[in-house]
């Protein structure tokens, strides 16, 4: 057997720890030696790849950004999930804050998620932008700075983004389409007081990001047995519902160009590192 | 096509199009023509979330249509159906005939065989138990209970304390086996359950009949216990049934037959008599069982004779019932300590005696046992009736 392989991933949950078990004893039961390495913040998981003490980052799309500023591109994706293709940002807003599109957010109170989430801060403020609102100016916004660190994972800010339009403490927000697919079929939405009024042109999140260097046969063996994984087979399916998907994919690249042009645009490196 | 009118996710829309989406083949689309405004965004983001494909939005006289193309992934993982007809682990709990999702867990069930579990009568005598159901506190006369003599009443106490001691080795049993039985055997299961609530009754008459005119429970003796004990330490259903019903209830049928004929008061009788109509319906269940068992397997016979006389040896110590017992029976038939009446008392228990091993050699041999293996075990069985 060849030297295990070490995956890290960002602890948002205790359920991480479940999940990376399961995944274990996936690839052991596949001969490979995969196991897995938590930190607390991207930040320092991007870090740790980058100097070699991991040979995998599971990583969220502004991660990945960064790892690809910082080796001037010399990364690879390995894989990633049928639900980080396509990702879309959705805007909410008070049905009675009249809001139709997007030009009705002048002057108007907008709440966004965590600064370093990408669904719910970094490209609204930029789709907003390129649809003629400058963040600055046009509108009062209102950050929900929770879990800082983590991406946007938790889910919180996107919480407090929705609770801050139901009770009308904004006029409207900006939450990914995955927390709004799930709040909605949950019945958290209360319709009478939210709506959605926009859905963002899609984008990437997130994938297993290695360095071009470190790439090889045996993590090309570890991502061919990853894409393997069934929704369809029952001792597949609780890790798939536990990390939110059905299929796991080969990478996308395309679908990181928002981000790029987001973190450039709102200067976003410039001001946190 | 679906008309979702103005429904709206979280208020209904979301059952309609999962319904109507597991009877599409992956690939296929579905079209959900909406009167609200918000549909495009909602059912958008809804799709992605529930792995199926958004394929977009157009205006269609005044409503608006999406179109959605099923996805791969079942939401339930099923097999055909008629594979599940078997007692399997991994159907669980699963009613019998339903068709299970593949995934669930293994169950520690342990007994899996109908030549093990089954029953022919099982259905009729549930229904019979079931319509045989009565109250041990409002069924019974309690306010019929005369004053007693102090000797008898003494007596009487005893045997309601021995009763209820043995009833609790008769609900343990049951109650200890059904968490094993596999639940394709329903009937037994059901019927079990019966006899559990049948033996809590009796527990419950027999504790109060003790506690109704003065004395009170009386003795349990460490060798009733011992006996008891075996039962519920027996490793193997049908055994266990066995020892416990056949053999055991079916002897308690003479014994609570004879506290009825000599009971001192009515209330005693009746309950005897309640309690024995109970007895009686464990006893064919219990016989209808291991007739089916050694029917299906005749070297089950020696199986279970085994079993017997393994007992009776780790018994061999136990050579009589609990003294008080017997004598609070002979005292109950004498009708209390009369010099002139105890003789005959002693020769009517004695008589009690002859005719449990006749009535025990009689199930014996119902079941399929030779008139001397029938003979040889019933003449083993411990002396403390259960």
């Amino acid at each position: 057997m060849s030297k295990r392989i070490e995956v890290g991933a960002v602890a948002y949950d205790p359920k991480v720890v479940t999940i990376w078990e399961m995944i274990n004893d996936y690839f052991r039961a596949r001969g490979i030696a995969s196991d897995y390495v938590l930190f607390s913040n991207y930040e320092a998981q991007v870090e740790a790849l980058l100097r070699g003490a991991i040979d995998i980052a599971w990583n969220t799309n502004l991660a990945y950004v960064r790892v690809v500023r910082r080796t001037n591109g010399r990364c690879k994706v390995l894989a990633m999930r049928d639900t980080d293709v396509e990702f879309t940002t959705v805007l909410i807003a008070g049905t009675g804050a009249g809001i139709n599109k997007i030009a009705d957010l002048k002057g108007k109170r907008v709440a966004f998620g965590s600064r370093d989430s990408g669904q719910a801060a970094i490209l609204p403020a930029y789709f907003l932008s390129t649809n003629g609102i400058d963040v600055q100016k046009d509108i009062s916004l209102t950050r929900f700075d929770l879990d800082v660190g983590k991406h946007g994972d938790t889910g919180t800010s996107e919480v407090a983004v929705l609770a801050a339009v139901t009770k009308g403490e904004a006029d409207a927000g900006a939450v990914g389409d995955q927390y709004w697919g799930r709040a909605l079929a949950q019945g958290g939405v209360d319709r009478t007081k939210v709506k959605a009024i926009w859905t963002s042109p899609p984008y990437c999140h997130c994938n297993f990001t290695v360095l071009e260097e470190r790439y090889g046969k045996d993590l090309e063996a570890w991502t061919e047995a990853i894409l393997e994984m069934d929704y369809n087979n029952p001792g597949h399916r609780p890790i798939m519902d536990m990390e939110g998907l059905k299929r796991w994919v080969r990478p996308q690249l395309a679908g990181y160009k928002p981000l790029f042009e987001a973190v450039e645009a709102v200067g976003y490196f410039n001001a946190s590192s | 096509m679906v008309d979702a009118a103005s429904l709206t996710l979280g208020g209904g829309l979301e059952v309609l199009l999962s319904r109507k989406l597991d009877r599409l083949s992956p690939g296929e689309l579905l079209e959900v023509h909406s009167d609200d405004p918000s549909i495009e965004h909602d059912l958008r983001a809804w799709a992605r979330f529930t792995a199926n494909e958004w394929k977009g939005m157009r205006v269609e006289n005044g409503r608006f249509v999406c179109s959605i193309r099923r996805g791969t992934s079942q939401r339930i993982i099923t097999t055909d159906p008629s594979t599940w007809l078997e007692a399997k682990r991994e159907t669980g709990f699963a009613p019998r005939g339903a068709i299970v999702e593949k995934g669930s867990p293994e169950f520690p069930f342990d007994v899996l065989s109908a030549g093990e579990a089954s029953n022919p009568e099982a259905r009729e005598l549930y229904e019979r138990a079931i319509s045989s159901q009565w109250n041990a506190a409002t069924d019974i006369a309690w306010n019929a209970l005369p004053a007693a003599d102090p000797e008898i009443e003494q007596c009487v106490c005893q045997l309601m304390t021995f009763l209820a001691e043995n009833e609790f080795a008769a609900l343990y049993v049951p109650a200890k086996w059904i968490p094993r039985i596999h639940p394709h055997f329903v009937e037994t299961i059901m019927f079990l359950s019966t006899q559990i609530g049948d033996e809590a009754r009796h527990i419950e008459v027999f504790v109060k009949r003790a506690l109704a005119n003065g004395s009170g429970l009386q003795f349990s003796s460490a060798s009733t216990e011992r006996s008891l004990k075996t039962l519920l330490d027996r490793e193997d259903f049908l055994e266990a049934s066995f020892l416990l019903s056949v053999l055991g209830e079916g002897t308690f049928l003479d014994l609570l037959r004879f506290i009825e004929a000599h009971a001192p008061d009515p209330v005693t009788a009746d309950i005897a008599r309640r309690a024995r109509l109970d007895e009686a319906r464990h006893v064919q269940f219990s016989l209808a069982h291991m007739k089916h068992a050694i029917d299906s397997d005749s070297s089950l016979r020696q199986k279970l004779a085994a079993a017997a006389r393994e007992r009776a040896s780790s018994l061999a110590e136990v050579r009589t019932v609990n003294p008080l017992v017997e004598e609070s029976l002979i005292v109950l038939a004498a009708g209390g300590l009369n010099p002139l009446t105890l003789p005959k008392a002693v020769r009517a228990v004695r008589g009690l005696y002859d005719t449990m091993h006749e009535n025990r050699i009689k199930r014996l041999q119902l079941i399929g046992f030779s008139s001397g293996e029938s003979e040889a075990l019933s003449e083993s069985h411990t002396p403390n009736f259960m």
